[in-house]
């Protein structure tokens, strides 16, 4: 790519438009994990026929694909910039019981779980404003906060699980119709896409992602996107509590934990967001809960025992990174 | 004749495994004598063998069994059971479930379940509302679903088939009598793994109301001590440590139970007066009861609770659904240092402690 | 010895001047009164060792810092530089030597980096960003200026380091400035890479409406480029000259001097 051009003399106009080389170049790394996802669902579909091709089979892996997913798109949005939020699988078991007393204290059910999503935030708002003012590194913030809101939720619960109110009608809506999870991931997951790639927040979340000091220098406030997403972080991952609490009709304080934040973190990371930041796609993040998903459904469905299953999940994880990560560095350098 | 001998070992070695346990239910004495009708037959065949030949070729059934905590040893020998019931009755298992208790998971994994067509499906329904849709959903599939170790609560009504388990309110109960017979006043503690989780909760339900009938000025604090054995422990030694004064220390789970017996010998508190006691058979606690150090504990033989399961399962899908499903009880027995001896001495497959296949010669009067 | 400066222009044709501006941050003077004047379409040289104050200079000149005495005048009129948005607004831009640049987004993103083009219509109430007109406009602009990329969606990590620089210099000059400040923009820049730089600022000379300032260490490559040149040591400026009537021999000899000097006083 070193042309030098010559001084005075006409140069070819830079190109506008994208041939079908670019469209793929440009989706290249959500192409990546698409086919390890398809790959892996055609294995379980042959060692196993009732993977897929049936509606019972379809909707329990969509159960699994969709809470993984929908916190994955909050931390993707805070890894784009260089930070973590580790007490996402904590805030999934708060909102629900802030929905349950809101709901207590006579607020119909709308408004209750709006009142859960706004604990959720201020939550986040604490994680960012702890970050961004105190300076800590968000790892350390939010394993703080990881504690700290288990804690409360234990406590305001007494630990003991509560039942999901509301209405069947309003519950099917919220997640206890089997596709109502997997359809709120995929509109989820647009909102986020368009709010990554074709608003000013997004582009400036990956800029200052990229470079912060750079960005500032453009007069870009990094401070006020880093602490809008954790809020944003921290509503998806109640929200997704709160989803999983009409599935399951019961609101349990044991519920998420760190289990699955680190499952929606790996998923950031097989669809293709470093932990390192600066650069980061939601429907990669999407992509890469499915494939979580595909690997923990297909290897029940064929039979793995309890034990032995953490072991073929942790090795396909790494497989699917490897192959992911190792195949991105190697474009990268061959484009150069 | 000698297959006869060898049968009648194993009978009884079932009938001395369950001691006290009561068997109820027509579908089950259905079963044993099926099984004992067998085993009349003459000729060179083991028993085994004359099993499968009352019935004829079957598919390899495949039970599932879903569990809150796959990696506690407690349900060791349930797996055991559940093992040798499918060499017996020859169906295939899976063990799966949640290690942290989470509903959520366990959930997923009944429904893993049903979308796999299992042929049937047994699992601790340890949350009062999460199971009644997917048990119904099994159900409507087709598919049996039992619940051990763990039922739903009374006055709830989920669907599941039977239950094979202890009952866990009673067991409480009759703990919380025991405790009054024992302490007179003072504080007592009471330690649960998960509260609120249905195979655990009703026995401290059953503890305190048993308490606070007998009248006597004990002051019971519930301390929750988490999921897994080593927090167990730690838990329960900082309150102790805090607590000083305490006159007993009871728990209601296996983990619970051995965090105790540690922490009684630790801090030498039977010359201190104080008492202690819980539930299972943890190899720790046995020991430690034989030492001297905890009063007693209470065993709910996991073994069968996986074995009987199995056997239910096997009756119900050869049947074609006319007979099995029965609440089965898996038992309710105080060990205590007068009758721990032949825990201590025997390590077998039944409680856990090998995975040799044995059968274990009966030795003198049934102590009950 | 400082040789005598040459005769400012009159301010009102001068695109910048400073009189006499002083820097101290605490007990450490900055800058010692410096005076300097840009004339419009000029390209001026600034040149000296690290410690010089040189980046201080700049960061003044762009509103980063205010200085603590001395005027500064923009396009004739006398102005205390508030902030880097005012300074912006007066067109005045500036290129650091990290450029900027945000690596994993593409070339027109980083040209319009928090200038970005808003979609209208319906689609204006949701804030969302018009591509379409970006990448045409980013192309336009790098055409008119005569960078050659292949395709402006290209990430800009992966270009070499001399289009980089190019790519940071188009967004300046974009966004409407009138006075361009450049940073050490031939750091780290092989023979090759850097005629490319050169001749696009020869051409933004050409094309007319930019005075340019740049930072520099290299002191044949300046005298080629710019216009007038000044040596700046230890805070002040010791030397102002058009580049045609010095040469690299005579530069270096001021510095050796002024070198001795203080070695000598630093020694007494």
């Amino acid at each position: 790519m070193n042309t030098v051009n010559e001084p005075r003399k006409a140069t070819t106009p830079a190109q506008t438009a994208s041939p079908r080389g670019a469209w793929a170049s440009h989706w290249a790394p959500e192409l990546r994990i698409l086919l390890v996802a398809v790959l892996l669902a055609a294995y379980f579909q042959f060692v196993n026929h009732d993977f897929l091709l049936s509606n019972a089979s379809l909707v329990n892996l969509s159960q699994y694909v969709a809470p993984v997913a929908i916190i994955a798109f909050g931390e993707i949005m805070l890894m784009i910039g260089g930070d973590i939020d580790l007490s996402a699988g904590m805030v999934f078991a708060f909102a629900p019981f802030m929905m349950v007393f809101a709901n207590d204290a006579g607020a119909p059910m709308w408004l209750a779980v709006i009142a859960g999503l706004i604990a959720a935030a201020i939550i986040g708002f604490v994680n960012g404003a702890v970050t961004v003012f105190l300076r800590l590194p968000s790892f350390v913030t939010t394993l703080g906060t990881l504690f700290l809101i288990n804690g409360i939720t234990l406590t305001v619960s007494r630990g003991t699980p509560a039942a999901t109110p509301g209405s069947p009608a309003f519950a099917a809506v919220m997640g206890a119709w089997g596709y109502s999870e997997i359809i709120w991931t995929v509109a989820i997951a647009f909102v986020m896409h368009v709010l990554l790639r074709h608003t000013r927040w997004g582009l400036h979340t990956q800029a200052a992602g990229a470079n912060a000091l750079g960005a500032s220098e453009a007069g870009i406030h990094v401070n006020r996107l880093r602490l809008g997403n954790f809020v944003i972080a921290a509503v998806l991952a109640g929200f997704t509590g709160i989803l999983e609490s009409f599935r399951i009709t019961s609101i349990d304080p044991q519920a998420g934990g760190n289990q699955i934040m680190f499952l929606a973190v790996a998923a950031a990371v097989i669809g293709g967001t470093p932990l390192t930041g600066g650069s980061g796609t939601i429907v990669g993040g999407l992509l890469g809960a499915a494939v979580l998903g595909i690997l923990s459904d297909g290897f029940t469905l064929i039979g793995i025992n309890a034990f032995t299953f953490n072991i073929i999940l942790g090795a396909a994880i790494l497989a699917a990174m490897i192959f992911n990560i190792h195949v991105g560095r190697i474009r990268r350098k061959g484009a150069r | 004749m000698a297959q006869d001998r060898d049968d009648d070992a194993k009978d009884s070695s079932l009938i001395s495994a369950g001691r006290r346990g009561i068997m109820q239910g027509a579908g089950l004495g259905a079963a044993l004598s099926l099984l004992g009708g067998v085993t009349g037959g003459g000729g060179l065949i083991s028993s085994a063998q004359a099993a499968e030949a009352a019935f004829p070729q079957h598919k390899k059934w495949k039970i599932v069994f879903v569990n809150h905590v796959t990696t506690n040893p407690f349900f060791v020998p349930t797996q055991y059971g559940i093992q040798d019931a499918c060499a017996m009755f020859g169906m295939d298992y899976q063990w799966t479930g949640s290690a942290t208790s989470d509903a959520g998971e366990m959930v997923r994994a009944v429904n893993s379940a049903i979308a796999a067509k299992a042929d049937a499906i047994a699992v601790p329904i340890v949350d009062p509302n999460a199971f009644d849709k997917p048990i119904q959903a099994a159900l409507d599939a087709g598919i049996p679903v039992f619940a051990y170790n763990a039922d739903a609560p009374r006055g709830k009504s989920n669907p599941r088939l039977a239950y094979i388990g202890q009952d866990l309110y009673l067991s409480g109960y009759q703990m919380g009598e025991r405790i009054a017979s024992m302490i007179d006043s003072g504080m007592v503690a009471l330690f649960i793994a998960t509260p609120g989780q249905l195979n655990i909760q009703p026995r401290l339900d059953g503890a305190s109301d048993a308490i606070k009938k007998s009248g006597k000025k004990i002051d019971i604090q519930t301390v929750a001590t988490g999921a897994t054995v080593n927090e167990e422990l730690s838990k329960i030694k900082s309150f102790y440590l805090g607590h000083q004064d305490l006159k007993g220390m009871f728990a209601v789970d296996a983990g619970s139970t051995q965090g105790v017996a540690q922490v009684m010998k630790e801090s030498n508190l039977p010359s201190k007066g104080v008492h202690g006691g819980g539930f299972d058979l943890l190899p720790q606690t046995i020991q430690l009861i034989h030492e001297g150090f905890l009063d007693f504990t209470i065993d709910q033989q996991p073994y069968v609770q996986g074995f009987y399961t199995v056997m239910e399962a096997f009756v119900f899908l050869a049947s074609g659904g006319l007979v099995g499903p029965a609440n089965i009880n898996t038992g309710l027995k105080f060990v205590t240092k007068d009758t721990v001896e032949p825990y201590l001495n025997t390590s077998t497959r039944y409680e856990g402690k090998t995975t040799k296949p044995q059968i274990v010669p009966m030795k003198g009067a049934i102590k009950s | 010895m400082a040789e005598p400066l040459t005769a400012p222009a009159a301010s009102a044709d001068l695109a910048l001047r400073g009189d006499n501006l002083v820097k101290r941050f605490g007990a450490v003077t900055a800058l010692d009164g410096v005076s300097l004047s840009l004339g419009k379409g000029e390209i001026l040289g600034i040149l000296g060792d690290n410690g010089a104050g040189k980046s201080t200079l700049v960061k003044i000149l762009t509103g980063f810092h205010q200085q603590t005495s001395g005027t500064l005048s923009v396009h004739g009129e006398e102005t205390l530089l508030k902030s880097v948005d005012h300074a912006r607004a007066l067109g005045i831009e500036c290129v650091y030597q990290d450029l900027a640049l945000a690596n994993s987004l593409s070339i027109y993103h980083n040209m319009f980096l928090n200038r970005e083009i808003v979609r209208g219509g319906p689609a204006r109430l949701l804030r969302l960003v018009d591509h379409k007109q970006m990448r045409e406009r980013a192309a336009q602009c790098l055409e008119d200026i005569g960078v050659h990329v292949p395709s402006v969606d290209l990430p800009v990590e992966r270009l070499s380091g001399g289009q980089r620089q190019a790519i940071a210099v188009a967004r300046a000059v974009h966004s409407n400035a009138r006075i361009l400040l450049l940073d050490e923009p031939l750091a780290a820049m092989g023979a090759r890479e850097a005629a490319l730089i050169i001749d696009l600022v020869m051409r933004l000379k050409e094309k007319g409406g930019l005075s340019i300032i740049m930072i520099m260490h290299n002191y044949a490559q300046t005298l080629d480029i710019a216009d007038r040149i000044m040596l700046m040591q230890r805070g002040r400026v010791t030397y102002e000259q058009r580049s045609a009537n010095t040469s690299v021999a005579e530069l270096m000899d001021i510095v050796r001097r002024e070198y001795r000097a203080m070695r000598a006083t630093t020694a007494g």
